[in-house]
């Protein structure tokens, strides 16, 4: 009998992989729409609310929430689903970089078609940058959603004891700071250590926090590639190297694969650099750390609003999706005013919309939060990226290159820069 | 009564050649296709010729993360054996609680390979881990363990040493065991040294387990991947950057499958070539 | 003399051991530190915490990938013994044209490294809509070269007189292979199995390429994501207790049935 009862369980169990995976209620005639946002806590719990709230409102269509799944990135996991078509209706967590990818792909909806959408688009972004959201085809796929401009997070509990009076504007001064950490004593009861730290392993994203925005800050908002040229083989960018060089070089910067460990929270380092996210993040699990924000240094320090890498992230509907009206109506939703609210109130992250900083809405939070305005002032003419399928592969290139020039020197940043420009324009000549 | 005995060999055999076909050959078969062709899975495919080869053969990445098994692999196999060498050597004695010891070197054996990696990832940590702090305790310096060039990979092997060895004890132990004591008595009466027993009865014992180690270690070294993916993403600066997560990053991460299979068909070559050499220099010495 | 002697061999030994040991008692107590303790390099937490546990049980569906883990790796593994016996048993006790040209297509794929298949296999899962399901993970497995080889040595050295009565008396070759072997080869059952249990229970980099759904992944590659991801927002205490977590039910297993762990595993080591 042995094998029969082995036999049977093997067949039930195939039954059950059957039943499991292709048990899918839509077949069964059920209508709702499947939504992915982004995988951190504050986004999981706002998605909760709103998906809640939508509910309520349309019982007869539904939303699904589900986190994106766990990967290295985001848009590995998205696009491994697009290959799998196993795309949710919706995602509000994508990074425009892959946009064209997903376009080439024909994976997403054509928003232009929706209605409602140019009007909600031009309330949200003012004409001059409107076109950087745009498909190299004319069409608009995505919405922009939030933005998380890359700013320095400071502890303000060690300003006295390092006798800080403003925050540093230039290189210099971040690193005088950075060396009068260094020569405190180790046994001073202060677990004080580096200014600041970043995770140095070589994935491509990591340089979205360090070198691209040092880099936008430093040229006055230039991205890498201008016409599909390199635009970054220039003294500015090398500056930027220059200045990570030198962190590693002597010590100011911690190096070890701090992945696993918030320094920041543990007070380790002075400064960290963040996006506004962090805000609740400490909220969380630091509620009694004094902060305050600073924008990023700059070569000379030179005046005027510090800009940043805004790190935007769009919402777009998916091919997939048989309901795609129901969840254009689902995204008008996710992007009203009381959500982009509670967008600011649970994540600390800015909604892309003008009038950020006048309608009475969010006027009152930066009243609270002041600390915050001079992101939202810059929110409307935030920088993003470039607008080609290879954006992975460059920031891939420019982090191998960063690894060797700055973090192991092992070439100068002159040469780093250089030699990335190098290998970029190789790559895009490849497929011409 | 043959007839049927024989139709039902075809029956019975019959759920692996339905497996070789859809799992080995349709790969194998399809993979020759792919590395001729450009293709990200959502778009057309396009037909590139030997584009793929040429991009393999000057870029420098690939042939880094090979050099990198290599050095991993020579650090990696005299350590594992000269270690379960030992060890097995110990276990063959009579001791007491020898049941506890061998537990507790084959302990990470049967340990999730992320686990240890997870483990020793803390461990390793330059500025916060234990290994440092154990050092700086008894008044050493910090040793970059994960963060400079020249220590990654040796600490991987060295990890991944500690993990596996557990394994090799038990291999070398059964042939330790094999070789009857009248031998070693035998052995004692002529006078021999501990050292002349050890190379003329231990080795020759233990010949064709060291052979199994050096291929299975072999192999596996090859198929590298968890312990960098979790603990370095393959630096510092591609130091440890392995075949499979170079393949990995091709093929997942950018989406470039007729690359990506290019560079499986090539490591497979490698890997088989290499196997070979060693079976032919084994047999020569033999 | 001998004592002093004896003292520092076993003193010597039981660092050994440690150091195989100790890596593993740091971790489990570490995750009963509060996290701003556990770098230290004392052993015991100040106060006891399972804060870790609450961040991890509350941030993955990690209970859910245990049991996937254990659905995966039980049918698959049952699956190759059924299997893999089956085709044992046809390649050593029955006679039939081209059964040596099995056996020796067994050997040759045994060969190929298997990093030749892994792009083309992701592709053939895509397009037979096999993403995101279990029987990605387990159709591949289900049948294993290895297993088959080994049965088949095993069922070689059974005696011939026992099958040709059970045939006498009208037995057909499933009930003789089921009935009457298996219950004679269970060392060989239990090696293969354990094996093949041990080997899908571990794997990731397969399921991290075809499994990209968080209620479908295996425990494994939820325990890698989770500590390579932004998930744990770098709270080390919970990657500790999720890496624990995975590691704590197999060693149980293990020191409860060490016998036969150690005594199959070394018999992987006969694979080439």
């Amino acid at each position: 009998m042995r094998y029969k009862v082995l036999l049977s369980f093997f067949l039930i169990a195939i039954q059950l992989q059957f039943v499991s995976c292709s048990g899918n209620e839509r077949e069964r005639g059920e209508k709702y729409l499947t939504y992915w946002p982004a995988a951190n806590q504050q986004e999981i719990d706002l998605a909760k609310k709103i998906v809640e709230k939508w509910n309520v409102i349309h019982p007869e269509f539904p939303v699904r929430m589900e986190p994106i799944p766990s990967g290295q990135s985001s848009e590995e996991v998205l696009l491994a689903a697009i290959a799998g078509k196993t795309t949710p209706d919706i995602c509000s967590n994508i990074w425009p970089g892959v946009m064209e990818q997903y376009v080439e792909a024909g994976a997403v909806v054509n928003l232009d078609t929706m209605p409602g959408f140019d009007s909600l688009l031009t309330a949200r972004i003012p004409e001059t940058v409107v076109k950087g959201y745009s498909s190299s085809d004319g069409k608009y796929y995505q919405l922009p959603w939030k933005s998380n401009p890359v700013l320095f997070i400071y502890n303000r509990r060690y300003f006295d004891v390092l006798g800080i009076d403003s925050l540093p504007k230039s290189y210099s001064e971040f690193y005088e700071i950075a060396q009068r950490i260094k020569e405190m004593p180790i046994d001073d009861g202060l677990p004080l250590q580096w200014i600041h730290y970043r995770n140095i392993l070589p994935i491509w994203w990591q340089r979205l926090f360090d070198f691209y925005p040092f880099y936008i800050a430093a040229s006055g908002g230039k991205t890498l590639l201008k016409d599909g040229k390199v635009d970054f083989d220039n003294d500015t960018a090398v500056k930027v190297f220059e200045f990570f060089a030198e962190g590693y070089e002597k010590g100011y910067v911690s190096k070890s694969l701090l992945q696993m460990e918030d320094l920041f929270i543990k007070e380790k380092v002075l400064a960290d650099i963040v996006g506004p996210w962090r805000v609740s993040h400490l909220a969380k699990f630091a509620p009694d750390l004094k902060y305050t924000y600073g924008p990023l240094p700059r070569p000379g320090g030179s005046e005027g609003p510090g800009l940043s890498y805004a790190d935007p992230k769009s919402i777009v509907i998916f091919n997939n999706t048989p309901y795609p009206k129901m969840a254009w109506e689902f995204v008008k939703f996710l992007v009203s005013e009381e959500n982009d609210r509670m967008l600011l109130d649970m994540t600390a992250q800015l909604p892309i919309r003008s009038g950020l900083l006048e309608k009475a809405t969010f006027k009152e939070y930066f009243e609270a939060n002041p600390g915050l305005k001079v992101f939202a002032e810059q929110v409307p003419y935030a920088i993003g990226v470039d607008r080609t399928i290879y954006l992975q592969e460059i920031f891939d290139i420019i982090s191998q290159e960063f690894d060797a020039a700055c973090v192991h020197r092992v070439k100068t940043p002159k040469e780093g820069i250089s030699d990335a420009a190098k290998r970029v324009r190789l790559l895009l000549e490849r497929d011409r | 009564m043959n007839r049927k005995l024989s139709l039902m060999g075809y029956l019975m055999s019959a759920p692996y050649i339905i497996y070789f076909i859809i799992f080995s050959a349709f790969p194998i078969f399809f993979s020759f296709f792919l590395i001729f062709h450009r293709w990200n899975i959502v778009g057309p495919m396009k037909w590139v010729g030997l584009a793929n080869f040429n991009m393999m053969f000057s870029d420098p990445l690939f042939w880094t993360s090979i050099y990198n098994t290599i050095i991993f692999l020579l650090i990696h196999i005299p350590l594992q054996v000269v270690v379960a060498l030992v060890l097995a050597e110990v276990l063959n004695q009579k001791i007491k609680a020898r049941a506890f010891f061998r537990a507790a070197f084959f302990m990470p054996v049967v340990v999730s390979g992320v686990v240890v990696t997870i483990l020793w990832k803390q461990l390793y940590s330059t500025d916060t881990g234990l290994l440092n702090n154990l050092l700086m305790a008894i008044g050493f310096g910090k040793v970059e363990w994960l963060t400079s060039t020249a220590m990654a990979m040796p600490s991987i092997a060295l990890m991944a040493t500690w993990k596996n060895v557990g394994l090799y004890m038990i291999l070398f132990l059964a042939g330790l065991q094999s070789v009857p004591a009248y031998m070693y008595e035998a052995a004692d009466i002529d006078g021999a040294t501990t050292l002349q027993k050890f190379r003329y009865i231990t080795i020759p014992a233990i010949n064709p387990v060291i052979i199994m180690v050096l291929i299975l270690s072999t192999i596996g070294g090859f198929s590298l991947f968890i312990e960098p993916y979790v603990m370095t993403g393959g630096g510092p600066l591609n130091s440890t950057l392995s075949t499979v997560l170079y393949i990995y990053r091709q093929g997942f991460s950018f989406y470039k499958m007729g690359y990506a299979a290019t560079l499986g068909f090539m490591l497979a070559a490698i890997i088989f070539v290499v196997v070979l050499i060693q079976r032919k220099l084994i047999e020569q010495d033999d | 003399m001998v004592i002093f002697k004896k003292t520092v061999f076993y003193t010597i030994l039981f660092a050994a051991a440690l150091t195989f040991l100790y890596p593993f008692i740091w971790m489990i107590l570490a995750t009963f530190k509060p996290e701003i303790e556990i770098t230290e390099i004392t052993l015991l937490p100040s106060v006891f915490t399972l804060r870790s546990y609450e961040l991890v049980f509350n941030k993955i569906p990690i209970i859910r990938s245990f049991l996937n883990s254990l659905f995966v790796s039980v049918t698959a593994t049952a699956s190759v013994l059924f299997f893999s016996s089956m085709v044992g048993y046809s390649l050593s006790r029955l006679q039939f044209r081209g059964r040596e040209l099995i056996f020796g297509v067994i050997l040759l794929t045994m060969m190929i490294p298997a990093q030749i298949t892994l792009i083309p296999m992701y592709i053939l899962m895509v397009k037979l809509d096999l993403t995101n399901t279990y029987r990605a993970l387990i159709f591949p497995a289900s049948i294993s070269a290895f297993g088959i080889l080994l049965f088949r040595q095993y069922f070689k050295a059974f005696p011939q007189e026992i099958i040709d009565a059970a045939r006498i008396d009208g037995a057909g070759e499933f009930t003789i292979l089921y009935r009457i072997i298996w219950p004679n080869s269970i060392p060989t059952l239990i090696t293969v199995g354990i094996i093949t249990f041990m080997g899908i229970w571990n794997d990731v980099l397969w399921p991290l390429i075809v499994i990209r759904k968080e209620n479908l992944m295996t425990m494994p590659q939820m325990v890698t994501l989770f500590s390579v991801g932004g998930r744990a927002e770098a709270q080390l205490g919970a990657i500790l207790a999720a890496a624990t977590l995975l590691a704590v039910p197999v060693m149980l297993i293990y020191l409860f049935f060490q016998k036969y762990f150690i005594r199959s595993m070394a018999t992987s080591g006969l694979k080439n």
